[in-house]
């Protein structure tokens, strides 16, 4: 299961790096939003995978829509002129945190 | 069945997400690398200044290259108009002068103030000066400087604040005019019965008058521009 994740990540990153695209400079930051939100889920669901409690579909909208609304609440807070995008970093960064922290403790009592 | 289900999933987003952060990575590197756009558009605008002030630098080079090469075509018109040229330069004020004449130096008045007095008495204003310049003049001076700044067919004495401006520069007492002219002449017009000076020195400036056998005026700094002004073409001008 670990080499998987571990696997497909270095697959992906490797992909990008070769890929020639870039986001466009005014976006970046919504974008680096939008992958913290997608790292939450991605450790959202694997920590439901050790509970047992994995649902494919879940994971996959999960994945998706949490990545577009926090890009998207980003951008409307940058339109408000309130910085919502922190909002996003906290929320998403603590429930990362709490994600990380349970794989941990399962992966203690699992060895 | 299940598991290897959710294993794919997994790998799939995992591949996914590698992807984004590579293309993330890239980007912020990209922008540490680039200059901001505001950064990018300020430099190309003052490139674009730059580039004009130096065309417009070359061109004047040439025009003196010009002017130069016909000086340098020695001939006894040539000395005529080189003449005629530095007198004109000398009553614009745009060349250095040297000569006899008198230094008058104005400071505001020690006298401490006492109640209900008019504090405006004892320091010297913008229209003392005019009017003592006006005096000088009147008294045959050919060349003023008020402070170090040579007076021209254009200068201003006005009033700036606690300071007076003159040739747009600033300049504070104790104020220092020096006038070239005849001594003499300079001194009996400045002390003239009930002329300025006299009510000057009544109302407790400190004032000094000395004639001076030697001495040097600079020249006018600032560029001599016409924005307004054409000079008219006569028959008679075109004649000489």
């Amino acid at each position: 299961m670990w080499l998987v994740v571990v696997f497909c990540l270095l697959i992906g990153i490797i992909i990008g790096l070769q890929m020639p695209v870039l986001f466009p400079v005014l976006y970046a930051k919504y974008m680096s939003i939008a992958i913290l939100a997608a790292l939450d889920s991605v450790f959202g669901g694997i920590r439901a995978y050790m509970e047992d409690g994995f649902d494919s579909t879940i994971f996959v909208t999960g994945f998706v829509v949490n990545a577009l609304l926090a890009a998207g609440m980003a951008y409307l807070g940058d339109r408000l002129g309130v910085d919502l995008y922190l909002a996003a970093v906290l929320v998403f960064g603590v429930r990362l945190f709490q994600n990380l922290a349970i794989i941990r403790r399962y992966l203690m009592k699992k060895y | 069945m299940r598991n290897r289900n959710a294993q794919l999933t997994i790998a799939v987003i995992c591949m996914v997400l590698g992807i984004m952060l590579a293309i993330q990575f890239k980007t912020q590197e990209n922008i540490n690398d680039t200059l901001m756009p505001g950064r990018v558009e300020e430099l190309s605008q003052q490139l674009l200044e730059v580039t004009k002030q130096r065309d417009s630098l070359s061109e004047e080079v040439q025009s003196l290259r010009d002017k130069l090469q016909n000086i340098r075509q020695d001939n006894q018109a040539m000395a005529d108009i080189q003449d005629e040229m530095i007198k004109a330069h000398m009553a614009a004020g745009t060349i250095p002068v040297k000569g006899p004449g008198v230094i008058l130096t104005l400071n505001d008045s020690t006298h401490s103030l006492q109640t209900g007095e008019n504090p405006n008495y004892g320091i010297v204003h913008d229209y003392d000066l005019l009017t003592l310049v006006n005096e000088m003049r009147a008294s045959g001076a050919e060349a003023i400087a008020i402070n170090e700044e040579r007076l021209t067919a254009v200068s201003e004495i006005r009033c700036a604040g606690t300071l007076i401006l003159v040739n747009w520069v600033r300049i504070g007492p104790p104020y220092v005019i020096k006038a070239i002219g005849d001594p003499d002449m300079l001194t009996s017009g400045l002390n003239i019965r009930g002329g300025h000076l006299e009510t000057l020195k009544i109302l407790g400036v400190q004032t000094n008058l000395q004639k001076v056998d030697n001495m040097e005026l600079p020249a006018y700094h600032g560029a001599m521009k016409f924005t307004h002004a054409v000079p008219v073409v006569t028959q008679a001008n075109e004649a000489q």
